[in-house]
């Protein structure tokens, strides 16, 4: 088993580097497929001064060939240094850490309210079929097809406007003060996958619920409640935990709305600016955070399936 | 006793097929129980005035095609009845009724009393909890510890014949063959030392070298054990040859019942006959076997009168009309119009 294991985790993580590999080459080469020659779209259009073109230039290996500019560019990024942002003047390392915690925080309060509001609406759904099973039907079903813009909106005119309640704008300092900030927009953020988790977990436990092994704990005097946790809800948890994987990455880049419709200063909101101001570096080095967050979130989702269900086995060649 | 008490109530054909029992309280007594289903507006039938007795010790058989209500009328024993279904008469598990129990009594019933034998044993087991947790989980809710409970798993395992019983506990029940994962669910069914045990077409889903085994294991345990055995089959020569005494189910009803050695040699019913006439025989000379012309009915879509009638060779104008009394005849009972007629002699 240890030693599957251990194959296994080397075969996965050859596969993330070739897959972020791939990923820097296309990060990379995006600059150079905008029109426009590279010093013009790094200067968004600005004036440039012969000066300003030969710094550029040479900051970005411009006037290298194209291949020995990537693996330059790729160099700088393995050591940490993902140039400096066009438009803030700063180092881009520095302002992804700087920023990391607050995204890390709404991320992580907002992954709280998807477990508990998620797995509550579709246990509940599952097992109160009828009138109960529709409303959260219904609820859910709009909850996934609310975009979290709207849901933004829709939560600070109610809560922070009109009621007063939540703070509008700003992430806030220290624990509890960054709790009081955030709760908005983690809301705004969990509810669309609080609706699709609900879902998943409903379909999941009606499937384990059909089992001839329920109705055999039940016939052995399992009290139901027992029945509910150790037999329907563990063996349902499979599809639940890929769900949620899949869904860190879609939050990290959910974030950017969120954090700007709250003006909160993350990672996110880093991203939509650095687009809307063509920064390219930094979209370079968010982008590339994205798919590495999504490739270990996944990894982490493969380790635990054959934990959850002892059927499945690591890799998938054994047996 | 039943008989005495109940006798006003019930209706000329539930008369119980035994009287041997009437000084004690029988282990289990059905009587005259009636299950509908409802389907719409009407409501379905699925068990019309079934009654039956196992007693301590004894090993009863329960046989009929699928469909005729038998398995229905075992679970109702587990008070485990169908979503909405609607019953009449009793189930009595040493003397307390099932049916109208509370969830405090059933609980009570299933943890100590009555244990189950399910079909198919991968479906019957969490595929994803170890076989310890399988064998203590009842154990365990009657407030044993785990390390007790354990020991207790691992007698029953060496018992049912599970070599390392120890590593056993550890595994998980898709590194078990089927036949042996049956061993853990009897070994299972066997942790509460139940007074009853439901085996529900326990060898059905086994390869035929793994039923032998099967059953031998049940019959060993149920005789070291003392536990009485309701064992339902659709296979009428496999329960003549373990079972006291065998009740023949057909759309819900039972048609006849009768020591299984009389009733293999002797039936009295034309659907036992036919049923026995339909399984091929081995011995040399035998006559090939013929199938029940037609196909099996439910309850609900049977005629008025006699539910076998379309199938019977010995069916008149009168048996689609009338319904048979199951009448007692000196060693068992047999519902059919023309049993005194000697139609199967």
């Amino acid at each position: 088993m240890n030693r599957n294991l251990l194959r296994f985790l080397a075969g996965r993580v050859v596969g993330m580097v070739l897959v972020l590999f791939a990923t820097s080459f296309v990060v990379f080469s995006a600059v150079h497929l905008a029109p426009g020659d590279p010093v013009t779209f790094l200067m968004r259009g600005r004036p440039i001064t012969p000066e300003s073109r030969a710094v550029l230039t040479a900051q970005y290996h411009l006037d290298q060939p194209f291949l020995k500019q990537y693996f330059l560019w790729l160099g700088d990024v393995l050591s940490g240094d993902f140039g400096r942002s066009v438009q803030f003047h700063q180092d881009i390392s520095t302002m992804i850490t700087d920023k990391l915690p607050t995204t890390l925080f709404l991320v992580v309060y907002a992954m709280v309210i998807i477990a508990v509001l998620g797995l509550a609406l579709g246990i509940l759904s599952a097992l109160r079929p009828g009138l109960i099973d529709k409303i959260v039907l219904v609820w859910t079903g709009m909850a996934v097809a609310i975009p979290s813009y709207i849901a933004a909106i829709v939560l600070l005119s109610i809560f922070s406007v009109k009621l007063g309640w939540f703070p509008i704008y700003g992430a806030g300092e220290g624990f509890s003060d960054m709790l009081w900030h955030l709760t908005l927009p983690a809301f705004a953020l969990a509810l669309m996958f609080a609706g699709l988790l609900a879902r998943v977990t409903r379909a999941s436990m009606l499937d384990e619920l059909s089992r001839e092994h329920v109705e055999v704990a039940r016939a052995r005097g399992v009290p139901e409640g027992q029945v509910i946790r150790k037999h329907v809800l563990r063996n349902a948890l499979g599809p639940i935990v890929t769900v949620v994987g899949t869904m860190v990455a879609s939050m990290l880049v959910a974030t950017s709305i969120v954090e700007t419709a709250f003006s909160v200063q993350g990672v996110g909101s880093l991203l939509i600016k650095s687009v809307t101001a063509k920064d390219f570096p930094v979209v370079q080095a968010v982008t590339l955070l994205v798919v590495a967050v999504f490739m270990i979130a996944n990894l982490i989702v493969d380790l635990l399936q054959p934990l959850i269900d002892p059927r499945v086995a690591l890799g998938g060649d054994q047996k | 006793m039943a008989d005495t008490t109940k006798s006003t109530t019930k209706k000329k054909n539930s008369v119980p097929a035994t009287r041997a029992a009437d000084s004690a309280t029988p282990l289990l007594a059905l009587d005259d129980v009636t299950l509908r289903l409802p389907d719409g507006a009407a409501a379905r039938p699925i068990l019309d005035g079934v009654s039956l007795r196992v007693e301590r010790g004894e090993t009863i058989g329960l046989v009929g095609e699928s469909g005729s209500g038998k398995s229905v009328a075992c679970r109702t024993v587990l008070g485990l009845l169908p979503k909405n279904a609607r019953t009449t008469g009793e189930v009595r598990v040493e003397g307390t009724d099932v049916l109208t129990a509370g969830p405090a009594g059933l609980r009570d019933l299933r943890r100590n009393k009555v244990s189950m034998v399910f079909q198919d044993p991968r479906a019957s087991v969490n595929p994803m909890r170890r076989v310890g947790d399988f064998l203590t989980e009842g154990l365990r809710l009657g407030g044993m510890s785990k390390k007790d409970a354990l020991a207790r798993a691992e007698e029953l395992l060496t018992e049912v014949g599970i070599r390392d019983p120890k590593g056993a506990l550890r595994r998980f029940p898709h590194e078990f063959s089927g036949g042996m994962l049956q061993r853990v669910v009897i070994a299972a069914a066997l942790t509460s030392d139940p007074a009853l045990l439901l085996a529900d077409e326990p060898t059905t889903a086994l390869d035929v070298t793994t039923q032998a085994e099967v059953v031998g294991i049940l019959r060993r345990l149920q005789a070291t054990h003392g536990t009485g055995m309701l064992f339902v089959t659709h296979d009428l020569e496999l329960a003549a040859a373990i079972c006291d005494r065998i009740y023949v189910m057909y759309a819900g009803r039972i048609v006849e019942s009768r020591p299984a050695a009389e009733l293999f040699a002797r039936p009295r019913h034309p659907y036992t006959a036919a049923l026995l006439a339909s399984t091929p025989r081995l011995e040399e000379g035998a006559e090939p076997p013929t199938a029940i012309s037609g196909r099996p009915v439910s309850l609900a879509e049977a005629p008025t009168g006699c539910a076998f009638a379309d199938r019977c060779a010995f069916a008149v104008d009168r048996c689609r009309t009338e319904k048979p009394a199951l009448v007692e005849d000196g060693t068992g009972a047999a519902a059919c119009l023309r049993v005194e007629e000697g139609i199967l002699a």
